[in-house]
């Protein structure tokens, strides 16, 4: 059974448990590729995750002159492939997320690769499995379906992966209920 | 785009025009300059080693195979940008030190790891050892001749370099140079393997054909090379014509699949050196600033140069706020993604963003 990434942003409480977690996966070596942000820092107290969304036509490996960045069967956009990266930033530049991190000193580019090790058997990568509030989940088609029909929205904007993001993605992102004046009930 | 280019030009006058292909001129020079040097080296062609023949039709279909596989890959824009423009910039100041710290010591593997750049070193300079006297033994550019007893010349592209005496140091490096080859290239590859077993990360991801076929080639190779010696010193040389067939072959088949498979990434690195001066240069001429908050962070040439790539491949990140996602700084571009999804125009705040990294 086929699951993605779903992300519920108004979810998020900024506990970056995510981060941690992220540290912790496999071939990660202990550094995070996800980020935490504050909506409106000096307002309020609001956060949102942002990681990379794996793209269905990725900019990053389409801009990569190495072929560094491949698309694995299930989607995700890996992160470089260690012999292959040249380490000219392109991707880093590409992105329009701006989720490509870079290592001067190892001239190597690294990004979410969405636990590859993990996922690719159904796991749900590190970020999805530690969130407390429901913010990342490991969903299936049918679910995300479901999770639409329970909130009910007739503007036809309830998933934002189109209208709110560059193009199609594998990671799909929900419309904030904030945005909307949707009080949720938990 | 080739053709728009053409027409622009005198038709047939250019060397270019002699050929049917990039890949035909490639083949051609290539061919004809092995076959120059082989004259030269073989004071004209006196000093073939026959025996070696296998090796050299195997060093041609290589060629093939990698001008194939090169011209493909370098035909991909960002690649042909990249090739073009670290062309030009080849003959920096810092070049030596760059070409030296990437393609002779791997200091960027000793940043990933102690372990890892040991089995690079290994496996690497053993690899470049072993070619470096393979090919002029096959193609007779170096051969040994014996004019005085107990005293071999090397004669190198036909010239008597130097006399050494058949029991002394130089000529003992000489015949084991291969055997020093062998035994580094097996000791890298068996700390190749032992990761590959014993890492987790690594168990998860590799397949057979990628990632362990090319270790037991080369092992293949350094065994059966090495086996060899030990028929020659031990066995009296019992069953060595046909080792050295088995050997002949697990190079020949080893050198046809490299341009292929992972092996790849050895004649593809010296891009990173191209890659490290394109930034270097164009960074000392021109940054651009992030059409948010004024950092500078990347060289306007190559920011010019993603958007284009990526306009190549109908990608267009323009915004209706006026401004590409490309000149836009990193943070800046994930808050401006934030903003996009809250409506709360987070990229304008002016605080830096909060704790990313997960260190505690």
């Amino acid at each position: 059974m086929k699951k993605r990434l779903y992300l519920e942003l108004e979810n998020c409480i900024g506990c970056r448990s995510c981060l941690a977690a992220c540290t912790q996966c496999g071939g990660h070596e202990e550094r995070n590729r996800n980020y935490v942000y504050d909506v409106n820092p000096l307002v309020n107290r609001q956060t949102m995750p942002l990681m990379c969304l794996h793209c269905v036509n990725p900019a990053c490996a389409r801009s990569c002159p190495a072929q560094a960045i491949q698309i694995h069967e299930t989607g995700a956009v890996l992160s470089a492939l260690v012999e292959k990266c040249i380490g000219c930033q392109n991707c880093t530049i590409a992105c329009p997320y701006g989720i490509p991190k870079f290592d001067t000193e190892q001239n190597l580019m690294y990004k979410c690769d969405l636990c590859i090790d993990r996922s690719k058997d159904g796991i749900p990568p590190m970020c999805a499995s530690v969130c407390p509030t429901n913010t990342l989940q490991w969903l299936t088609d049918e679910e995300i379906e479901a999770k639409q029909k329970q909130f009910n929205l007739d503007n036809g904007k309830w998933v934002t992966s189109m209208p709110y993001l560059e193009g199609e993605t594998n990671v799909r992102v929900n419309l904030p209920g904030i945005l909307q004046g949707v009080t949720k009930l938990f | 785009m080739e053709s728009t280019i053409s027409t622009t030009k005198k038709p047939g006058l250019t060397v270019n025009d002699a050929f049917a292909s990039h890949f035909a001129k490639s083949m051609f020079l290539t061919v004809a300059g092995l076959a120059i040097l082989t004259f030269i080296g073989t004071r004209m062609f006196t000093h073939i080693d026959l025996n070696l023949y296998g090796y050299m039709v195997g060093t041609i279909v290589f060629i093939g195979g990698f001008f194939y596989r090169f011209i493909a890959w370098g035909e991909r824009p960002p690649t042909k940008i990249f090739i073009k423009k670290g062309l030009k910039l080849l003959f920096r100041k810092s070049t030596p030190k760059t070409t030296t710290e990437q393609l002779v010591t791997y200091r960027f593997i000793w940043e990933r790891g102690v372990y890892r750049w040991m089995q690079h070193i290994l496996i690497g300079w053993g690899c470049v050892l072993a070619c470096l006297v393979t090919f002029p033994l096959v193609f007779s550019w170096m051969y040994f001749t014996m004019k005085e007893n107990g005293y071999y010349t090397i004669v190198l592209f036909g010239m008597n370099v130097m006399n050494v005496k058949a029991e002394g140091i130089i000529a003992w490096f000489s015949y084991n140079a291969l055997n020093i080859a062998a035994i580094m290239v097996i000791a890298g590859v068996c700390m190749v393997l032992y990761r590959r077993l014993k890492n987790m990360q690594a168990r998860a991801e590799q397949t057979f054909m990628y990632d362990f076929l090319p270790l037991y080639l080369l092992l293949f190779i350094s065994i059966t090379g090495l086996l060899l010696t030990f028929q020659n010193m031990v066995l009296h040389g019992w069953m060595q014509p046909q080792m050295s067939l088995i050997h002949q072959f697990s190079v020949i088949v080893t050198l046809i699949y490299l341009p292929f498979g992972k092996l790849a990434h050895i004649p593809f690195r010296p891009m990173s050196v191209f890659a490290r001066n394109y930034r270097e240069h164009y960074s000392e001429q021109h940054m651009k600033e992030c059409k948010v908050c004024g950092d500078q962070f990347v060289s306007v040439e190559q920011s010019s140069d993603v958007i284009q790539v990526l306009g190549v491949n109908d990608i267009e990140f323009n915004m209706n706020d006026g401004f590409n996602l490309a000149e836009l700084c990193l943070p800046c571009r994930r808050k401006y993604r934030i903003s996009r999804f809250s409506g709360v125009a987070t990229h304008q705040v002016k605080v830096k963003e909060a704790n990313q990294n997960a260190n505690g």
